[in-house]
């Protein structure tokens, strides 16, 4: 589940789902949403990221920076992925194989650019067996 | 929220719980109700800057105030190095040195007109936004790339890209010394490299304009402004190479954090003391970035001077009039102490006599380019005395949101914005109409409310008003 949040100068989103690595694919989700008008959901491109972290938030900021960067600067957008989170000597690692479609502006209906994820009021938790995650966007 | 009125535009929230030092803000009655209806969320953010170590009182907002990560847009507070004061990356922001350039040139609004939408076309065609194809002629290598960093436009001049007088008249002469491009990470140069000569999305653009009132003759004067000219205004940062910066040091204050015993009321204040081997390195950072920036608008300037000469005006002179920082931490000197002065959305505003500003200026004060949204005005302003005694030398930046992008989307929703932008004569050209729908004109604030309040307050002088022509976005 993806909320947006009315933040005035920037845009956010609330992310719910029911494991951690749900959450993160919701983000990438989510990102994309902020991006394009109309986000493509299937690629043949592939891609493999591995990121870590020493917090859960830490983690999807680089998550989402990451993913923010393959688009902006790689011209990939990531139209699926798979991650999988493992807790390792006090750090989480996340590893991802995304699919992905190259970027096309044009038909993808482009929105502008994402600077970067905030830590500002950012969020990771899990509560009743549901995992959810606040997250504001520099745009 | 506590606070009180000290004059009719100028307020003090005094120190208290974890605040070092008090703070003040500047408001009109129309800002004091916007800053209420938000239930002071972006003072609360004011308060968050004050409780800083080595915060030097008081920690400012100016009247273009608003909500943002960390700092508040419209953000200003100095840290003295000799008492533990720290360096935010938070607190310059992800779009190191974002800022406006002016041009000014002795085309005529009527002259304009006839020539308006081919030179509407060669500047959209010109500049690039920065994602998906970008200009073939512009190839820098790594070695150009990091002179750039550390010299900035000088090294652009040097190579046809303007000319030496440009230089003059930019903040700092746009560059800042130290500048380490060996503090910046692969990826940073990667964002960068591509995109050096790019606008930007979001809320940057360019405008073609002119000059509709003239309110105070002497600075106008100096400043080479004359009613019914045109000028052109340039917003723009430092792209992903800034972007990049802010995030990789961001994430290293964050861990650092501990080791310093700083306490942070929010972790985008993430903050390092500015003598740290983090401090030092992250000033070396982005002062790289922040001569990226003015690079940046110098290369951009040259677009424009191109399309224009294509358009018609081949021969004539687009001058820089100015070109200011809107995200910045800079060493300065306020009241016989060496500071370092973060402003985030907001413009340094120098009074007159100082010796930094260009000779031809220095007896108005500096120019302050206030941007308004793209379909009403922009303002220039002049720094002044009261500007140096009350707010380190700062004043407002901009018109600043009032609506999310995501209400602005849905009041856009079954419109037709740039028609409706053509019916009031003004040209838009942008990439894609999202862009153009979530910077609508009723999204801002009223700039003259923001100018108004600066001008009364004391911590600039209103000087002329811009009317758009012509707004290219990203």
């Amino acid at each position: 589940m993806i909320r947006t949040l009315d933040h005035t100068a920037d845009v956010g989103f609330e992310l719910e789902a029911p494991s951690l690595e749900e959450l993160f694919e919701e983000a990438r989700r989510g990102l994309l949403l902020v991006m394009f008008e109309r986000p493509p959901d299937r690629g043949g491109e592939r891609e493999t990221v591995r990121l870590s972290a020493p917090d859960l938030e830490m983690l999807l900021v680089r998550w989402i920076n990451e993913l923010a960067y393959l688009v902006q600067a790689r011209g990939l957008v990531p139209t699926g992925s798979e991650p999988e989170i493992r807790e390792d000597g006090g750090s989480f690692v996340l590893e991802a194989h995304l699919a992905g479609t190259e970027l096309d502006p044009e038909v993808q209906g482009w929105q502008g650019e994402v600077k970067s994820a905030t830590f500002h009021g950012l969020e990771v938790k899990r509560e009743n067996g549901t995992w959810s995650a606040r997250v504001i966007l520099d745009v | 929220m506590n606070f009180e009125r000290l004059s009719e535009y100028k307020y003090r929230i005094p120190r208290e719980g974890k605040m070092r030092v008090d703070a003040a803000f500047y408001a009109s009655k129309t800002i004091l109700e916007d800053l209420e209806a938000e239930n002071y969320a972006s003072l609360k953010q004011l308060t968050n800057v004050a409780t800083l170590p080595g915060v030097v009182a008081p920690a400012l907002t100016m009247p273009d105030i608003h909500w943002g990560y960390g700092f508040p847009i419209g953000g200003v507070a100095a840290f003295d190095p000799e008492a533990g004061g720290v360096v935010s990356p938070g607190g310059v922001g992800f779009d190191i040195n974002c800022g406006v350039r002016l041009l000014t040139s002795d085309i005529s609004r009527e002259e304009l007109e006839s020539h308006k939408s081919p030179l509407a076309d060669a500047l959209f065609k010109g500049i690039p936004s920065g994602v998906g194809r970008g200009r073939r002629d512009l190839n820098f290598s790594r070695k150009d790339f990091e002179e750039i960093l550390r010299e900035g436009p000088a090294v652009l001049v040097d190579r046809g890209y303007g000319e030496s007088a440009d230089l003059d008249n930019i903040e700092s002469r746009g560059r800042l010394p130290g500048a380490d491009p060996e503090a910046t990470s692969q990826r940073a140069y990667e964002r960068g490299v591509s995109q050096l000569g790019s606008l930007g999305s979001g809320n940057h653009f360019l405008e073609v304009q002119y000059v509709d009132e003239i309110y105070d003759e002497e600075a106008a004067g100096a400043y080479g402004l004359e009613r019914g000219r045109v000028t052109v205004l340039i917003h723009s940062g430092s792209r992903g190479f800034g972007h990049q910066v802010c995030q990789d040091y961001v994430e290293r204050f964050l861990q650092a954090a501990p080791k310093y015993s700083i306490e942070l009321a929010d972790r985008q204040l993430a903050a390092a003391p500015i003598e740290s081997p983090e401090g030092k390195a992250y000033l070396g950072a982005m002062s790289a970035a922040a001569n990226f920036a003015f690079a940046n608008r110098q290369l951009i300037t040259h677009f424009i001077r191109q399309a224009f000469e294509e358009s018609g005006f081949s021969g004539r002179y687009l001058r820089v009039l100015y070109d200011l920082a809107h995200n910045n931490a800079k060493f300065e000197e306020h009241a016989g102490k060496r500071v370092l002065v973060h402003r985030k959305g907001a413009t340094r505003a120098f009074g007159p006599g100082n010796p930094e500003l260009p000779e031809r200026y220095r007896f108005v004060g500096q120019p302050v380019l206030v941007p308004g949204d793209m379909g009403r005005y922009s303002f220039v302003l002049a720094g002044t005395e009261g500007a140096m005694s009350e707010t380190f030398g700062s004043s407002a930046h901009g018109a600043g949101r009032k609506m999310s992008r995501k209400k602005a989307k849905k009041a856009a929703k079954g419109r037709n914005l740039i028609r409706e932008m053509e019916s009031l004569g003004i040209l838009v050209r942008a990439a894609g109409r999202a862009t153009v729908d979530e910077e609508m004109s009723e999204a801002y604030k009223d700039a003259a409310e923001v100018v108004e309040t600066t001008h009364s307050a004391g911590i600039g002088r209103k000087v002329a008003r811009l009317r758009p022509m012509i707004v290219v976005k990203g």
